[in-house]
């Protein structure tokens, strides 16, 4: 039997699919629905880009997707393994959010780079210095001592942390909200080339929810929310 | 030596009174606008304390384990609901968490407290349970609000450094382990101050109250010492337990936060606020 939310879902022709979860039910603060029975599709080595009205509830699926918000019988699949909700912190490390706000720890630089590395969660996954330099030095964070405290930081500075974080950290799944806010065009034309490459990878996939549809414009694959429900655009 | 009091007449506490007339004259003329919950305090203080006198007259005359029982039910009962009335936010089942903190605190320090270190006999011995589990319960209070304060403050208001956490993985105990740290912290400051300024500073309430009614002083010293350390302990149990509790009942097991569940409480002092 097909449950409506597959029926809902977007069918395209799939190379491999990476990541699916749903059916998805989103409401706003006041308790309007923003989407109904949704369930989002990631193919492997693929950026999507997200689109939809503001207020149409982008973040909200995405800190679904992301196991941040509630998500009643959503299910949740990653390859071939299918993750309950006992597993949404492996889930969350292996689909990981990049939120809006580019929040940051209270510590240095250093500190917000490190840490997801000594969570329980990390497995196997090492910090790499190198790269780490290296990474900071293309968004052109190379100047800024790592033992600076991280709050003292401006906000397109915090969002080229908070990228450069996240692809250290190299997740199967990366959901960026609004990575770029507060960037300058040059900027963000190296970070959303640098969020392409990493979209491109084997075992990789990104959603991306972008402010500016210039960046998104060599997107692999787009989708918008609109009147509740997630289509192909 | 003299082991005898020098007996307070109604006169003294009328004169002491004067005391509380002045701080509230003080907070008028410098509008501080205290002097209405001041007026409620001490007459709350006189009332509360004078039942109390009453009340422990015949618990003490009775000497039943029930009678005895039933006061220490009636204190925790008070000291729950006490401890979560000035905290600027709630949710729903915190006066449930605030008791059963209050009756783990009380049943773990007093039970060590009067009958392994003091070793009262009979055990319900009413001259020593009550006093001494009154102040256990008055500090796991202290330690009870102020901890539950500061953990519904640090989650409301650094909500997106735990889902930052939460967002590479993190564990619940994981993406709380700052805000429990920083609560825990907080609730043992009153106790930790209380320690280290015994005798330099303050000389603490139990020992004055035998120095003044004729022990000594080092028998005083030595109560002194297990009362301070008992308080450290109730302090302690207090900060924690709530705060376990409370996290327990903000953050899903799998991390995620329920912070709907909270709600600010406009303050119905001045200066109150609405979220």
């Amino acid at each position: 039997m097909v449950a409506p939310a597959a029926r809902r879902s977007v069918t395209l022709p799939l190379m491999t699919l990476l990541m699916r979860c749903g059916p998805l039910t989103g409401q706003n603060g006041e308790g309007r629905v923003l989407f109904e029975n949704v369930t989002l599709e990631l193919e492997e080595g693929r950026l999507t880009v997200l689109e939809g009205a503001s207020g149409s509830g982008k973040t909200t699926l995405l800190r679904q997707v992301a196991g941040l918000e509630p998500a009643p019988g959503a299910r949740r699949r990653l390859g071939e393994r299918e993750l309950g909700l006992a597993d949404l912190p492996p889930w969350r490390s292996m689909v990981t959010l990049l939120a809006q706000d580019a929040p940051v720890l209270p510590g240095t630089l250093r500190w917000n780079l490190e840490f997801p590395f000594g969570l329980r969660n990390a497995g196997d996954r090492r910090f790499d210095e190198h790269r780490a330099r290296s990474l900071m030095d293309s968004v052109g964070l190379a100047g800024i001592p790592w033992d600076r405290e991280a709050a003292s930081l401006s906000g397109g500075e915090r969002h080229r942390l908070a990228l450069v974080r996240a692809l250290l950290w190299d997740p199967p799944v990366l959901l960026a909200d609004e990575p770029f806010s507060g960037l300058d065009p040059d900027i963000a034309g190296i970070c959303s080339e640098l969020l392409h490459r990493q979209a491109r990878r084997a075992g990789r996939a990104v959603l991306a929810v972008l402010h500016d549809p210039a960046l998104g414009a060599g997107a692999d694959r787009k989708l918008r929310l609109d009147g509740g429900r997630l289509e192909a655009s | 030596m003299n082991a005898g009091l020098i007996q307070l007449s109604p006169l003294d506490l009328l004169v002491a009174s004067g005391f509380v007339v002045v701080a509230a004259g003080i907070s008028m003329g410098l509008k501080l606008g205290i002097e209405r919950r001041l007026g409620i305090a001490a007459l709350r203080t006189v009332v509360q304390l004078g039942l109390l006198g009453l009340v422990l007259e015949k618990v003490f005359a009775v000497r039943r384990p029930v009678v005895v029982l039933a006061m220490l039910a009636a204190m925790i009962f008070f000291s729950g609901r006490e401890a979560v009335a000035r905290s600027t936010r709630r949710y729903t089942g915190i006066g449930l968490d605030a008791w059963l903190t209050m009756t783990v605190s009380c049943l773990l320090v007093g039970g060590a407290v009067t009958q392994v270190v003091v070793g009262v006999r009979p055990w319900f011995d009413p001259q020593y349970v009550i006093p001494i589990l009154g102040m256990i319960l008055g500090n796991s209070l202290n330690g009870v609000s102020l901890s539950l304060e500061r953990l519904l403050e640090t989650l409301d208001a650094r909500r997106h450094e735990v889902e930052l956490l939460l967002a590479f993985g993190a564990a619940r105990a994981e993406a709380l382990r700052d805000p429990m740290r920083a609560a825990v912290r907080t609730g043992m400051i009153p106790i930790t101050n209380a320690m280290t300024v015994a005798g330099l500073v303050s000389l603490p309430g139990m020992m004055t109250g035998q120095i003044l009614a004729g022990a000594p002083p080092l028998q005083a010293v030595a109560y002194q010492i297990v009362v301070m350390f008992m308080l450290a302990a109730s302090n302690a149990f207090g900060a924690i337990l709530i705060a376990y509790g409370a996290s327990r009942r903000l953050v899903a097991p799998d991390g995620s936060l329920r912070l709907e569940r909270l709600r600010t409480v406009e303050d119905r002092g001045r200066g109150g606020r609405k979220r």
